[in-house]
């Protein structure tokens, strides 16, 4: 149910881990010998009760808000499991493989097209991630992974602007495409989704209804009239 | 009694090494919660670091913080001038 997640080794985990260990040494040194709480005890203990548990807490926030970033955190409640497996299958052809394949997006693909964009941005994604926390502990968590594709949807329709931080809208290639010249506005002001069925297709086609999923060569062929490519 | 009258009473009677024991136990737990999460990055550790970890983390340096205002109660401060000396009576 739950996943082993691997330490992303940075040099600020390894300077927590070493405060982290000096820290938790001279705690077991006052609980084995209690030496006297007198300027050097009390000192000796500041330092191990204050300055080196903050050090790692900051750390730990820095390095804790950076994991929630990455792929292997998400993937770590086993709903996403068939999420994860379509974006990193060399072979898919989805808009969420094809993505996951570049480097601007590589292992941090789930953050980077489903975060919010505004000022608040940040902030307003790690809430819509808590949602998603009682969501799992309070439903989701009972299922199978085979069970839950059908039964979960995202939370808000995909928001084009996600899409329109790299796509701008603005390039000759981009605009020079007809469907794309036709509803301009509509893209730009969201009335029409970049992944709905008729245009690029869902990002994860594999988690709808077949009748509602063109085919990958069906998506791409009416965009550009050829082969899968970037844009 | 008031809390306030309750706070003077606990930094009057309180045991300082009693509270420091507590302050570092709690404070390995927290550690070790904090610790997990940089070992493993999966949903459970990291929030358990960043919330139950830190909560618990932040009870031990504030036990750690009564223990030192105990002490400085109870600390004798020795001026840092001498007392002035009685003038002497002069003589006529």
């Amino acid at each position: 149910m739950f996943s082993f997640v691997p330490m992303h080794v940075s040099p600020l985990s390894w300077i927590a881990l070493s405060c982290a260990i000096v820290a938790a040494g001279i705690m077991i040194y006052y609980l084995l010998r209690r030496p006297r709480l007198d300027l050097a005890g009390m000192s000796l203990m500041f330092l191990g009760l204050g300055v080196l548990p903050i050090m790692v807490a900051l750390i730990g926030n820095m390095e804790g808000l950076d994991a929630t970033e990455r792929q292997g955190f998400c993937g770590s409640c086993h709903t996403m499991d068939m999420w994860i497996e379509d974006a990193n299958d060399p072979d898919s052809t989805s808009l969420a493989a094809i993505h996951s394949r570049t480097n601007k997006f590589g292992g941090k693909s789930c953050y980077v097209c489903h975060k919010d964009y505004g000022m608040f941005g940040y902030a307003l994604t790690k809430l819509g991630g808590m949602g998603h926390v009682y969501k799992f502990l309070s439903e989701w968590m009972w299922y199978d992974r085979d069970e839950i594709v059908g039964k979960i949807h995202i939370a808000r329709p995909f928001k084009n602007q996600n899409c329109m931080q790299c796509h701008s809208t603005t390039g000759a290639i981009w605009a020079g495409t007809q469907d794309h010249a036709g509803l301009l506005e509509d893209l730009r002001s969201g009335e029409t989704s970049c992944v709905s069925a008729g245009c690029h297709g869902y990002a994860h086609p594999f988690s709808k209804p077949e009748e509602e999923t063109p085919s990958s060569d069906e998506v791409h062929t009416a965009i550009h009239g050829d082969a899968p490519g970037g844009t | 009694m008031s809390p306030l009258a309750k706070l003077q009473d606990f930094f009057e009677n309180a045991s300082r090494s009693k509270l420091m024991v507590y302050a570092c136990v709690l404070g390995l737990i927290g550690l070790a919660l904090m610790s997990w999460s940089l070992f493993d990055q999966g949903w459970i550790p990291v929030m358990m670091a960043m919330s139950v970890g830190q909560g618990i983390g932040t009870l031990s340096l504030l036990l750690f913080i009564a223990v030192t205002v105990i002490a400085l109660r109870g600390a004798d401060f020795r001026p840092s001038l001498p007392p002035p000396k009685p003038s002497k009576p002069q003589d006529d």
